[in-house]
């Protein structure tokens, strides 16, 4: 992958319309490393579908979706599931593997994917699970977990081992604004790192409130992703418009 | 209505006929409805056998691959290993005892009735060893273990955590139906080991005690030994690594093709039975092709 590659690219993606909660059009979106582009939708299982869409867990019935230069369709059964290791996800539901204790549910991914020591990860997970307000690395079972430690350990689980493409499903509330702090800095340390992001939201204002940077901001619609345009813009669009009718 | 539909047209014009409605499921005679269910029925069987033959062989061939054992594949084939054989090791001792009390010391004594006290240790090998060591095996197996993973995999599918590990580029052949598949195998052997070495000293030590064998412990045991062929040495390691791994991956596909509408009350027996039969098919091939 060359520095000016995007670490993203959707190309005219079509996917099966059986397949997903997608309707049934074209995606496109490029992001470049550093960039965080911001989705809102009502639509928790259209989320889901689009992170799905980006990880190429999704037929594509034309176009293209490529992951860090690869294109999803050309790379065999392994190197999918090894580029899948690349991205971290944080997942609406079905999150957590019941038959795992927490712990292991959040290192699972990096000590499947790589030969890193085993304390080497527990380090770096129980920095992450301070960071995010947690004690330590939680050991207890997902099921008896409160569901805003569960929503930490999921942040954990997600930004663990440098991911090169964040794809945050679950929509930050304005009521979880405990956690919101720590995980913009989580974010923004990703970013700077050269990873990309995607972020779901079913309410923009929140992120707006933050100022968050983002290098698009897009409403996942019926038509596809269409860009959110602020008032300002609108009513600079409004007055070039009167202003050609008049000329 | 139909006037209002034709006041426009021009004289002459054929009224538009609305298009004939297609024939619905239950206007079909009786005998294609019951071909249908029939073929349905078979398919559904053939589909889930042609699974199975497609993930034996992908099993094997992910299995001499060094890049297939992570440490992930290999905590799961330990554990597996552990809850299998170490659990399964108590049930497997006191049906062993069971049947070499009923078995082997009733076979012992009425072979001594007959006069044919000689015959003592090929019957053994034939029956005990070859036919029902393997089942027995199997079907403790398929309770403790294949049970639990059709369980296990159905909740998992149910609940979209096979979803989870995919998106996070584990793929669940690898890290579930691999490391457990031939973790049963071994586990099939390993038990079936013991369950015959328990059996027959069992049923020694009652034969012994009731006074229906003078032999002794090693004379008895070198009796079933020699009775043993080629063919024995083949067909008994083979019946229990081949029974162990098929209710292993029975299990495990069972389990992973869980729609959402199975629940524990639908996927349990389904597990269950095709557990049966594989021990049972498994087993009579092997007898009658090796």
């Amino acid at each position: 992958m060359k520095a000016t590659d995007p670490v993203l690219e959707l190309a005219a993606a079509r996917p099966f319309f059986d397949q997903s909660a997608l309707p049934n059009t074209r995606f496109d979106l490029r992001l470049m490393a550093g960039e965080c582009a911001l989705v809102v939708t009502h639509d928790a299982d259209r989320a889901t579908a689009l992170s799905d869409l980006c990880s190429g867990m999704l037929d594509l019935r034309d176009g293209a979706v490529r992951f860090m230069g690869y294109n999803w369709s050309e790379l065999g059964h392994e190197q999918t599931y090894a580029l899948r290791g690349r991205i971290g996800r944080l997942p609406q539901r079905g999150a957590w593997i019941g038959m795992l204790r927490t712990h292991i549910n959040i290192l699972l991914p990096l000590l499947h994917h790589t030969r890193e020591p085993l304390d080497s990860l527990v380090d770096q997970a129980v920095e992450l699970a301070r960071q995010v307000g947690l004690p330590g690395l939680p050991i207890g079972r997902p099921e008896a977990m409160p569901e805003a430690d569960l929503m930490r350990a999921a942040c954990v689980r997600a930004f663990l081992g440098e991911p090169r493409l964040l794809l945050l499903e679950h929509s930050i509330s304005a009521d979880s604004d405990e956690l919101i702090t720590p995980l913009l800095n989580l974010l923004t340390r990703a970013l700077d790192r050269g990873a990309a992001a995607i972020c779901f939201t079913r309410d923009s204002r929140l992120w707006r409130t933050q100022a968050f940077p983002l290098a698009h901001h897009l409403h996942l619609l019926e038509d596809g992703l269409n860009p959110v345009r602020s008032v300002r813009e609108k009513s600079r669009q409004r007055d070039a418009t009167e202003r050609e009718r008049t000329d | 209505m139909s006037g209002l539909a034709t006041a426009g047209q021009p004289h002459g014009t054929p009224t538009p006929q609305p298009p004939p409605a297609a024939p619905r499921r239950g206007d079909a005679p009786a005998w294609q409805r019951w071909l249908a269910a029939t073929g349905h029925f078979t398919k559904q069987r053939i589909s889930f056998l042609c699974m199975l033959a497609a993930a034996s062989w992908g099993v094997l061939r992910e299995a001499v691959r060094p890049i297939s054992w992570r440490r992930t594949v290999r905590h799961e084939f330990r554990i597996t290993m552990r809850q299998a054989t170490i659990g399964g090791l108590a049930t497997a001792f006191v049906t062993a005892s069971l049947t070499g009390f009923a078995m082997v010391s009733q076979a012992l004594y009425w072979l001594g009735v007959a006069g044919q006290a000689e015959l003592a240790g090929s019957l053994l090998v034939t029956v005990l060893v070859r036919e029902l060591t393997p089942l027995l095996v199997g079907l403790i197996l398929l309770g403790r273990s294949g049970m639990l993973t059709v369980t296990e995999f159905g909740m998992l599918k149910a609940g979209g955590q096979v979803r989870t590990m995919i998106s996070q580029g584990i793929d669940p052949f690898l890290l579930l139906v691999m490391p457990r598949t031939l973790a049963m195998s071994l586990s099939g052997f390993t038990l079936g080991m013991l369950f015959a070495a328990v059996a027959l000293v069992m049923g020694y030590i009652v034969s012994a005690a009731l006074g229906t064998t003078q032999d002794s412990l090693w004379l008895f045991l070198d009796k079933v030994v020699s009775a043993m062929t080629v063919r024995d040495y083949m067909v008994i390691p083979a019946k229990l690594f081949a029974i162990g791994y098929l209710v292993g991956l029975s299990s495990c596909l069972t389990g992973l093709t869980a729609s959402t509408d199975d629940d524990l009350a639908s996927l349990m027996p389904r597990g269950f039975v095709r557990g049966i039969l594989v021990i049972m098919v498994t087993s009579i091939l092997l007898t009658l092709t090796v």
